[in-house]
């Protein structure tokens, strides 16, 4: 179930170039500035806006050169910026619309408990909230069934409280049907991506599987001020009396501060800023920092002026250290070198 | 209260404005879509064209209209495919005068809703699998119900109420072309002023009761979808 493409267009002022290979499962997430194509690139492989070149799904052809596909025929879910429910009908009227042209063996009440839009059928659209109204129009792209997801920015009318929550559903969604992520949110490419594609000036770029994509020194991802590493890890056991909840990953435990306890056993994703990392040659004594841990240096690139980020190695993992450029020097650090990194804070993706 | 003439009149006159809003509805339907939804060259001048009868003193559309639809005119010549001598002064001609002279009313209306439909939808429509027939029927319709309802009303009463036009390329042929406005003028002509008042007060009754509707109408579909249809 893949999507295979290789389309070319005019946007507004330029042009638009992308081949790719969406796999067919797991979220892509296609990242980039604003204004760099992202949502044109979403709605050429729709259909909805013309393009050239060749789209093909699942053996099937969308788009050729002598032909394409109406968007009507092409078995796809999507979700844009803003909800765009139909405004005449109720929110279960616009379930049904879709169901009927399209959702021939749907189970809808299943789809509106997963999307947790129960109390909300017979409401009219307008009164609904950017959060609700945004449930219901992923609960409607469902309903028809679809093969693929294309999200463009789903987020971006939700207000913050509703996000985790809407991130949760589709991470859902994506362990059985594969999902093209638009966003210029590194946060939701943290807790979302499989994959990432990198669109910047119309032009898309493969980057890969997150992990790489974001420990990649070449790709912009690791030279961000903002930059990540994100580990896999299980939920361990939770220290009640100084609320610390311990992540294992690999053979390393990870204490975060938390709230309350979770699953234990649950699988999870952590992200460590390259800022909250400092290295230094021998474990320090008396360190406030709870998570110091051996690692060995990869590779080393300048990431702005007076600044370098270091591709460090944790076992399996790879962890990124933001740091002062002359503290490399004095440090004299270099790849193949064991250093320790003090990880200053640790959250879940 | 009224004389067999007036109502006969009056007949004339609602049956034009019937027929002349049903062909208008059909008629601007695809041609506002296609001024409100497509970039059309010469967009703006097309536009001034039927919106002409808005600012022509309605004689002289009269006199181009009878000029076309007389003996010598393109509408001599579908008028002799009939079996008629010509349009000028029969039923059809009037329809046909009507339409012109009422079009801007219909098409206006119609082009607004169509242009405030929100495109969002209408591509969601297409994703949900509805064909371009379908998305019309389903979604176009509804939500421009609003638009539909101002350009029937405007288009039936600015027919009713014409006068200009219909004494130019209709005469005042009784149960033919004799509208009730042309009945009023003939009235005062005669100066029979008793007969003038009570077609003038049925007149002025209808236009207040369809007008008083659209507006009441408007009101609720208003407060349920904001900012469509504005009537002009």
């Amino acid at each position: 179930m893949t999507l295979e493409f290789d389309i070319h267009g005019r946007v507004g002022d330029f042009r638009l170039r992308a081949s790719g290979v969406l796999p067919g499962r797991g979220v892509t997430v296609l990242f980039g500035p604003s204004g760099t194509g992202k949502s044109s690139l979403l709605q050429m492989l729709a259909g909805l806006l013309p393009c050239e070149g060749h789209v093909r799904f699942d053996g099937h052809s969308w788009q050729s050169r002598h032909a394409a596909l109406p968007v009507w025929q092409r078995p796809l879910g999507m979700l844009q910026q803003q909800p765009a429910l139909f405004s005449h009908l109720t929110v279960a009227g616009n379930l049904e619309y879709v169901r009927k042209r399209r959702g021939g063996g749907v189970d809808v009440p299943a789809i509106v408990r997963e999307v947790r839009i129960e109390g909300l059928l017979h409401r009219r659209v307008q009164g609904l909230s950017g959060g609700e109204a945004q449930r219901v129009a992923l609960a409607r792209a469902l309903v028809g069934d679809p093969a693929l997801l294309l999200l463009d920015e789903p987020l971006s009318a939700v207000d913050l409280p509703h996000r985790e929550s809407l991130l949760q559903r589709i991470a859902m969604i994506a362990r059985r049907i594969p999902v093209l992520y638009v966003t210029h949110s590194l946060d939701e490419l943290l807790y979302l991506a499989d994959q990432v594609w990198l669109m910047d000036s119309g032009l898309l770029q493969d980057q890969g599987p997150v992990h790489q994509a974001l420990a990649s020194l070449d790709g912009p991802l690791a030279t961000r001020s903002d930059a990540c590493a994100l580990l896999n890890g299980v939920m361990g056991g939770f220290d009640e009396e100084d609320h610390l909840q311990a992540v294992k990953t690999g053979q390393h435990v990870f204490w975060l501060p938390a709230a309350q306890s979770r699953v234990t056993g649950e699988p999870v994703r952590l992200r460590i800023a390259a800022r909250d990392v400092s290295l230094t040659r021998s474990v320090p004594e008396g360190s406030s920092i709870l998570n110091i841990l051996p690692v060995t240096v990869v590779a080393v690139t300048p990431c702005g002026p007076g600044q370098h980020v270091v591709r460090l190695q944790l076992d399996e993992h790879i962890v990124l250290a933001r740091i002062s450029s002359r503290s490399l020097r004095e440090l004299a650090i270099q790849s193949g070198q064991r250093l320790y990194a003090q990880i200053k804070a640790v959250a879940l993706a | 209260m009224l004389s067999d003439g007036d109502w006969l009149a009056l007949w004339v006159g609602i049956k034009l404005a019937l027929v002349t809003t049903a062909i208008l509805l059909l008629l601007c339907t695809p041609l506002a879509w296609w001024l409100a939804r497509r970039r059309v060259p010469g967009a703006a001048l097309l536009e001034a064209i039927f919106a002409l009868p808005l600012v022509l003193p309605p004689s002289v559309l009269g006199f181009y209209l009878l000029i076309v639809l007389g003996p010598q005119g393109p509408g001599g010549w579908l008028a002799q495919l009939a079996g008629m001598r010509s349009l000028a002064f029969s039923f059809p001609g009037l329809v046909i005068g009507s339409v012109v002279y009422s079009l801007p009313f219909v098409l206006q209306p119609l082009k607004n809703a169509f242009v405030a439909l929100d495109q969002r939808q209408l591509d969601m429509a297409a994703v949900a699998g509805a064909r371009p027939l379908d998305r019309f029927v389903s979604l176009v319709l509804p939500q421009a119900r609003p638009g539909y309802a101002s350009a029937a009303m405007l288009g039936f009463a600015h027919t009713l109420g014409e006068f200009g036009v219909v004494l130019m390329i209709g005469g005042s042929l009784a149960g033919q072309t004799r509208v009730a406005s042309v009945a009023l003028y003939e009235h005062v002509e005669a100066g029979d002023y008793a007969s003038a008042h009570r077609l003038a007060a049925v007149l002025m009754v209808i236009s207040v009761v369809l007008l008083w509707a659209l507006f009441r109408w408007q009101r609720r579909a208003g407060a349920q979808a904001r900012g469509r249809g504005d009537w002009l």
